[in-house]
């Protein structure tokens, strides 16, 4: 059966497992230290924290105020129906929501992680059954269909508070990058090591920050995820999202066949390797890559000095967004690279040998698992 | 009294001066005209070539069946040749094209390198010369426009062709002559054994002869056209010249040159020898299977997306031969449909190759992939070129449907089994053009050379230049006129039904297809 | 065309350009001519222009009802004795056909909003959905076979674009190739078909081609009658567009391979794309009589296709694809109908089954979107969490089988009651395949929606309201089917069957369950131990081998002859011209010419050698002057 092979996205000049566990461990950054690197990689997440800023109010706008929701029908619109507002939805002049409802989906699937416990627990079921028995009594439909289909309920509560916890890390997200392009803009900022080492740092700082959920049925408010879940930001949403978003993703219909007797979805979806960090991005644009979503979103965002940067090369405007792509995947990895080096176990000059063992397991379990990513864009001549 | 002026305006010999005076002009302009410059002359004169021969359509009256806006001159009387000139149906959406595919390939010319000056006149002088053969009332004014139009297209071959462009010149060369040469002899031969000098096409006829002598200047006449069309066994020429040709020769070379060979076999194979041409019929619709089919399937097999498009002509030519063998009005007029069609349609499959040439410097089906992405392949391109691509495999909504459809229906009752295999080939068309498609526009976009690790040696990165709009232009004026004239077929029969309603009258014909029956 | 005529009806050649006007209006995003905004005006676009085109169809509809039935024709070609028109037949089949195709197509569409919410090239999507649509509404009116034949190949293009819409998917590209050129095998032979009519009857209009077929049988009409062998190629070369339309044995194969389309498309393709075919193929049913031939293989491949695809559909690991072979067994039943001459059977089998196999296609849609998962095997559990798949699920199925009174339960019980008698055979065939498809279903239900949730199955909320809505429109639509199929044919109405045939229906679809909820589904696809039952697995879950035999018999054929021709070509034709031209210029070269003389010499040489082998030959056959 016919895939597009591996080796026929890339471009070679991947370094093998050893380099990314050896730069992993000595502090080096991942992507290498161009000052075209530096461009790209802040210009992007500048624009892709202005697109999260946007993602974020309407996750956790949907969450709240769209709850269980049958018809959704103005649910990318914030609450704001001025009739200027809706024909530029209907002109697609817009962000495309889309995407943002694509990732918590991705998340949710996926399914890994402190959160994904939590949503399993007795404690969240019998959160849910409070709310159910709320809306029940207002809404006829549902109080037909919860005792017939048991797990319905439930399963949208779960929706909407994977919804809201990404809502909140994006939230985070969103600030850090435009906080970084701010830094970047005054100096203090100047190299990718500093890039990544900033990111470590905004990241460091939000990793115990509480994610909470709650909705207001009537005039009632109801905890879906209650503080004393002791969910926090660090280890119950990024890790996951990284996980599934990152690594993970979901296969995408323009390049994957999801013919069953084909065999090339993997049954497991811990081999999945579609993620953000996995993905080819020639196709960008194309038909079938839902990350061309993002991309035109980004474009639509992007700051000055990098698309007169992108007009040099190649083919201008005309593929923009392929290169808006090919830096994002950039930045990325330096995200990976921050939050690898933000949850390593030990301080990278720890002279304790168990110390060393560990940050040595913990670097070669990641790069283990990266050496198969479009490691080909880490390089200074990409 | 204003249309008994516009009737008396020599409008045909406007159409011989445009191109001829302006070859002049080119070739004696002062001074060093830049190419541009030369280009830009050369487009103005085209662009009023073909608006002269849009004019005709005022003053061209579609319910006569004979020819119309007849000049005479005397030229040289004692050997019969005189400068008649005259328009029918037949030959009227013939100089259309040639107007309109002139101006596209010097519209569509980039390369400007090489003796601008040559070129451009060349073009025209091609352009004159097939208005010429197209317009000809005399057999030997014919023959000289015929032979005209050879010399400039084995220069533009020679001179701006591929890295075996003197081979495929010299073979041209070589293929035509012989072909010029066996038209010369036939057309000689019937003066001579008729014992006239008057080689009007009015007044030479075929009818004292003996039905021996009729069929062997009837051959003569087939094979030199036939090569020419070309038809099996005399097509290798063609495959060679347009892989060496470039894009804007080829253009002419496919769209209005292999006219001049279907034009000649109708005009003077079946127009001079009504009976050896009814006699010769059946083996002709014969030779026109064969000829389908055997370009089909060779089509099937290549890998150069030029070679392919050019035994798809061959194997599209062929109707032609099959719709004449058949010579009811309704095949007739198929003939002319498909003859403006594969003007059209090859044309435009070769701009899109030219395009896909020039942009990624292969043309090779194997190297080829994903070229329909969207942001560094060419889209507009892949998306012009499946609307060939079908047009081509006979698409209803486009020209090819209906001219295929029209030869199909015109020739079945006369010669059953011949069409089928015709019909069978139209289905293989769809076959090349599909691969060809899928090949080179679906799939992830990467240039795979073959070679013992493909992988290795895959540009993967690619950095095509982007094609501009205004390169496309050509190729969507082509697209839209394909479908223009699939979607209003009467904007074409309405000019030459009378004309190939008229060829189909002559007695001799009726026989076979009355009692032919099913047999 | 008389003046009298309302307004809708005179202009109802708007209804097929509605659809073709959406790719028009389509085309400033899917050319990317717009560059900051995205499609989903296009989107917008063509879902309003088929909610014209439904409307329209509803307010001629009204008219037709109270005025009957009427045909409108406007030539659009004329030459010789070759007239081509564009005619509509508006009749209340027709029509409701026609409602069928652009209501199916706006629910489609819409469902293609939710479906398709994060692909950007929708505006491509919807304009080859506005093309389809506008070539079926307009292949479902038309009242002459050449614009029949028209439309119907450009559905086939149609099909090939939507099947290749996700280009760059390697198996993407083998499925649109595969479609296209199966298709364009039918098509071909049906274009053979409609030339021959054409010239030997003329007329290329349904209801003159049937009086001249009538004609063409009578003995009465001596020398024009036609020849036996001609009428049954015309016969055969008829069916085959259907054939392939239909994906019909041995013309399936297309139809599984253009799952890997958008699902959008599947759900039109799997109900209205195929009952166009069969509709075609209804409208040539009086011109079969020509050929008892063409109505013998109208049985067989009807009968094959209605068991084999049951069959296979039953050991398809591929939630779509379970289907997809359902389909191609319906149509199997509806060309039994044709060819036993029971028109009225035919198309209500077709109403019921394009409702359910829509509906049914919806909620498989609704299953990959949640889980992101096409295999029967690793799905499971959905049952609880996803009301609306799960209902439309049971709805659509219980639509399609003969067991509780939906669509095709009447359906069936009138076709049993119908042949019964005069053909046993048949009524076997038909409880056979409801027997099948309710084990096929039932099968399916219980690894899709029930036991315990997989992996890919854990988090799964229902669908967003864009799916969710025209899915419960059409469940509802399915369930209200028998009462449109009671208004539809009033005599001999839909109940007109006896209590025992009442009972063998309701019995073989029983009996389809109680298997279907017997067998054990973890062995269902694992390997059996035994030889011959891994055999008979294989060979289903492969299809008979068809595409194997298909790539070893036609495929290899025409490949080696097309490499033979191209051998030839190089060595010999080429070959014998480059000796040729080696000798003569060799011989040129004898002559001590300059370069330049060359040429002139070698000319002049043929010139002279031609002029004396044509008077040769002309004095050796005989005098040239009679």
């Amino acid at each position: 059966m016919p895939v597009i092979s591996a080796d026929l996205t890339r471009q070679g000049g991947m370094p093998p497992a050893a380099e990314l566990e050896r730069r992993l461990l000595a502090g080096q950054t991942l992507l290498a230290e161009t000052p075209g690197h530096v461009l790209e990689v802040v210009g992007v997440l500048e624009s892709y924290g202005e697109v999260l800023d946007a993602y974020s109010r309407n996750l956790i706008y949907q969450a709240e105020h769209q709850f269980l929701n049958p018809f959704p029908i103005f649910k990318f619109l914030d609450g704001d129906l001025n009739p200027a507002k809706i024909w530029r939805h209907l002109n697609h002049d817009r962000i495309n929501f889309e995407y943002a409802e694509y990732c918590m989906k991705a998340m949710l699937w996926h399914g890994t992680g402190g959160l994904d416990a939590y949503l399993d627990s007795q404690a969240f079921a019998d959160l849910c059954a409070k709310i159910i028995e709320a809306k029940r009594r207002k809404d006829l439909l549902l109080g037909l269909l919860d005792p017939l289909f048991r797990q319905f309920l439930p399963e949208l509560i779960r929706t909407a508070a994977t919804t809201h916890a990404l809502g909140q890390f994006w939230r985070v997200m969103s600030d850090l990058f435009i906080d970084l392009a701010a830094a970047e803009r005054d100096g203090r900022v100047a190299s990718i090591a500093q890039v990544v080492d900033f990111l470590k740092d905004g990241l460091v700082a939000a990793a115990a920050k509480p994610i909470t959920y709650a909705v207001t049925i009537g005039l009632e408010s109801f905890p879906v995820l209650p503080p004393e879940a002791g969910l926090t930001f660090l280890v119950d949403v990024a890790v996951p999202y990284v996980e599934a978003v990152f690594l993970r993703g979901m296969p995408f219909l323009g390049t994957v066949s999801f013919n069953a007797q084909a065999q090339q979805i993997s049954p497991d979806q811990a081999q999945f390797a579609y993620g953000a960090l996995f993905a080819d991005p020639l196709p960008t644009m194309g038909a079938g890559i839902p990350p061309s979503l993002l991309m035109q979103d980004m474009y639509r965002h992007l700051p000055k000095s990098l698309h007169d940067w992108y007009l040099q090369c190649s083919r201008g405007e005309g593929d923009v967004r392929v290169k808006i792509c090919a830096s994002f995947q950039k930045a990325m990895f330096c995200v990976t690279n921050a939050a690898i080096a933000g949850t390593l176990p030990h301080p990278i000059g720890s002279g304790d040998p168990q110390a060393q063992a560990a940050n040595q397991a913990y670097a070669r379990a990641w790069a283990t698992r990266l050496a198969s990513a479009r490691t080909d864009c880490l390089s200074a001549a990409s | 009294m204003m249309s008994s002026v516009l009737m008396a305006f020599p409008w045909l010999s406007l159409l011989l001066a445009i191109p001829f005076l302006g070859t002049f002009a080119l070739l004696l302009w002062p001074g060093e005209p830049s190419p541009g410059r030369l280009r830009g002359i050369t487009i103005g004169l085209l662009a009023a070539q073909l608006v002269a021969s849009l004019a005709l359509l005022l003053v061209f009256d579609p319910a006569l069946g004979g020819m119309q806006l007849e000049e005479l001159h005397s030229w040289v009387p004692s050997i019969g040749l005189n400068y008649q000139l005259g328009v029918d149906g037949l030959s009227l959406p013939l100089v259309l094209i040639n107007a309109a595919l002139t101006l596209v390939a010097a519209v569509c010319t980039r390369d400007f390198s090489k003796r601008p000056r040559i070129y451009f006149s060349m073009l025209l002088l091609i352009s004159g010369a097939v208005n010429g053969a197209f317009l000809a009332e005399n057999l030997l004014l014919f023959f000289l426009f015929y032979e005209l139009e050879l010399i400039p297209l084995w220069l533009l071959i020679s001179i701006w062709g591929g890295n075996q462009r003197a081979y495929a010149a010299t073979k041209f060369l070589i293929f035509t002559a012989v072909s010029g040469m066996l038209i010369l002899g036939a057309f000689l031969g019937l003066a001579l054994f008729t014992g006239t000098v008057d080689f009007s096409l009015t007044a030479i006829t075929s009818e004292r002869l003996a039905m021996g002598s009729q069929i062997v200047l009837l051959s003569a006449l087939l094979v030199g056209f036939g090569i020419k069309l070309p038809l099996v066994p005399f097509h290798t020429w063609l495959p060679d010249a347009h892989t060496q040709a470039s894009t804007p020769v080829s253009v002419l070379l496919a769209g209005v040159l292999l006219k001049l060979g279907t034009y000649g076999i109708l005009r003077f194979g079946m127009g001079l020898f009504p009976e050896a041409w009814a006699q010769l019929a059946p083996g002709l619709a014969i030779w026109a299977a064969i000829t389908v089919v055997y370009g089909s399937l060779a089509a099937i097999a290549q890998r150069d997306m030029k070679r392919m498009v050019a035994y798809s002509s061959v194997g599209h030519m062929g109707y032609v031969l099959l719709a004449g063998a058949a010579a009811t009005p309704v095949a007739l007029l198929g003939a002319e449909f498909q003859m403006v069609s594969h003007g059209l349609i090859s044309a435009l499959l070769f701009l899109l190759v030219g395009t896909v040439y020039r942009k990624t410097g292969t043309r090779d089906l194997d190297v080829l992939r994903g070229l329909l992405n969207p942001e560094r392949g060419l889209p507009f391109t892949g998306t012009l070129m499946i609307l060939g691509v079908m047009a081509s495999a006979g698409m209803p909504g486009m020209v090819g449907f209906i001219a295929e459809f029209l030869v199909f229906r015109g020739s079945l009752l006369a010669y059953p089994i011949a069409t089928l295999v015709c019909m069978v080939g139209s289905g293989l068309t769809a076959v090349y053009f599909l691969l060809l498609v899928n090949r080179a526009f679906f799939g992830r976009l990467a240039i795979t050379p073959a070679s013992d690790n493909p992988v290795d040696d895959a540009r993967l990165d690619i950095q095509l230049a982007p094609v501009a709009p205004r390169e496309t232009l050509p190729a969507l004026a082509l697209a839209l006129g394909v479908l223009a004239l699939g979607l209003f077929p009467a904007l074409l029969g309405h000019w030459s039904e009378a004309t190939t309603t008229a060829m189909a009258q002559f007695p001799a014909l009726l026989a076979p297809i009355t009692d032919g029956g099913l047999g | 065309m008389t003046a009298a005529l309302p307004l809708p009806i005179q202009l109802v050649w708007l209804i097929p350009v509605y659809g073709f006007s959406g790719v028009l209006l389509s085309l400033p995003w899917a050319t990317g001519w717009v560059k900051r905004n995205g499609p989903r005006p296009a989107a917008y676009l063509n879902l309003l222009v088929t909610l014209l085109a439904f409307a329209h169809g509803s307010l001629v509809t009204l008219d037709i009802w109270q005025r009957g039935p009427q045909h409108l024709s406007i030539n659009w070609f004329s030459v010789a004795d070759l007239h081509l028109a564009i005619g509509f037949d508006l009749t209340l089949t027709n029509l409701a056909a026609l409602e069928l195709v652009t209501l199916l197509s706006l629910l489609a569409q819409f469902f293609a909003l939710g479906y398709l919410d994060k692909e950007w090239s929708l505006a491509r999507f919807y304009a080859l959905v506005g093309f389809f649509e506008g070539a079926l509404s307009g292949l479902v009116l038309s009242s002459n076979l050449f614009m029949s034949y028209f439309l119907l190949e450009m559905l086939t293009l149609s099909t090939y674009l939507l099947v290749g819409f996700w280009y760059a998917q390697p198996l993407v590209v083998t499925a649109a190739r595969d479609a296209f050129l199966t298709k364009r095998v039918g098509d071909v032979l049906l274009l053979m078909g409609v030339v021959a009519l054409s010239a030997l009857a003329g007329s290329m209009e349904f209801t003159d081609l049937y009086s001249w077929a009538a004609q063409a049988q009578d003995p009465s009409q001596g020398t024009a009658r036609l020849a036996p062998l001609v009428g049954s190629l015309i016969g055969l070369g008829l069916i085959a567009g259907p054939m392939g339309k239909c994906a019909q044995f041995p013309m399936h194969l297309w139809l599984d391979e253009a799952m890997e389309g958008p699902n959008p498309a599947s759900i039109l393709r799997n109900s209205v794309v195929v009952t166009s075919g069969a509709l075609v193929l209804l409208k040539l049913m009086p011109l079969l009589r020509l050929s008892p031939m063409a109505t013998t293989v109208l049985l067989v491949v009807g009968t094959i296709s209605a068991i084999a695809g049951a069959l296979v559909a039953l050991a398809q690991v591929d939630l779509k694809r379970a289907f997809s072979y359902s389909t191609t067994s319906y149509l199997g039943l509806v060309f039994i109908a044709i060819a036993l001459e029971q028109p009225a059977l035919a198309l209500l089998l077709l109403l019921s089954h394009g409702l359910a196999k829509a509906l049914l296609f919806m909620s498989v849609g609704s299953v990959i979107a949640t889980t992101n998962c096409q295999d029967l095997t690793e799905l499971g559990g959905l049952g609880n969490r996803m009301p609306a798949t799960t209902l439309a699920f049971l709805v659509a199925g219980a639509g399609l089988v003969g067991l509780v009174p939906l669509g095709c339960y009447w359906c069936f019980g009138l076709g049993v009651q119908a042949v019964g008698q005069a053909h046993p055979l048949f009524a076997v065939v038909i409880l056979l395949t409801n027997l099948l498809t309710a084990l096929n279903l039932t099968r399916v239900f219980r690894s899709v929606f029930l036991g315990a949730a997989t992996p890919k199955t854990k988090r799964a909320p229902e669908v967003n309201w864009l799916m969710a809505l025209p899915m419960v429109s059409l469940t509802v639509l399915v369930l209200v089917t028998p009462l449109l199929m009671a208004r539809i044919n009033p005599v001999p109405g839909i109940s007109a069957f006896s209590l025992p045939v009442a009972l063998a229906v309701a019995g073989s679809g029983l009996v389809g369950v109680g298997i279907g909820s017997l067998i054990r589904l973890d062995q269902f696809w694992s390997r059996s131990i035994q030889q011959p039952l891994r055999g008979l697995q294989d060979l289903l879950a492969l299809d008979f081998y068809t595409e194997k035999i298909y790539r070893n018999t036609i495929v290899a054929f025409v490949a080696g002859l097309a490499r033979f021709t191209n051998a030839i070509d190089r060595q010999v034709v080429n070959g014998v011209v480059n000796g040729i031209g080696r000798l003569s210029l060799q011989s040129a070269e004898n002559l001590k010419l300059s370069v330049s003389g060359q040429l002139q010499s070698y000319v002049l040489t043929v010139v002279i050698a031609i002029v004396v082998l044509l008077s040769s030959l002309t004095w050796m056959v005989g005098e040239a002057v009679r």
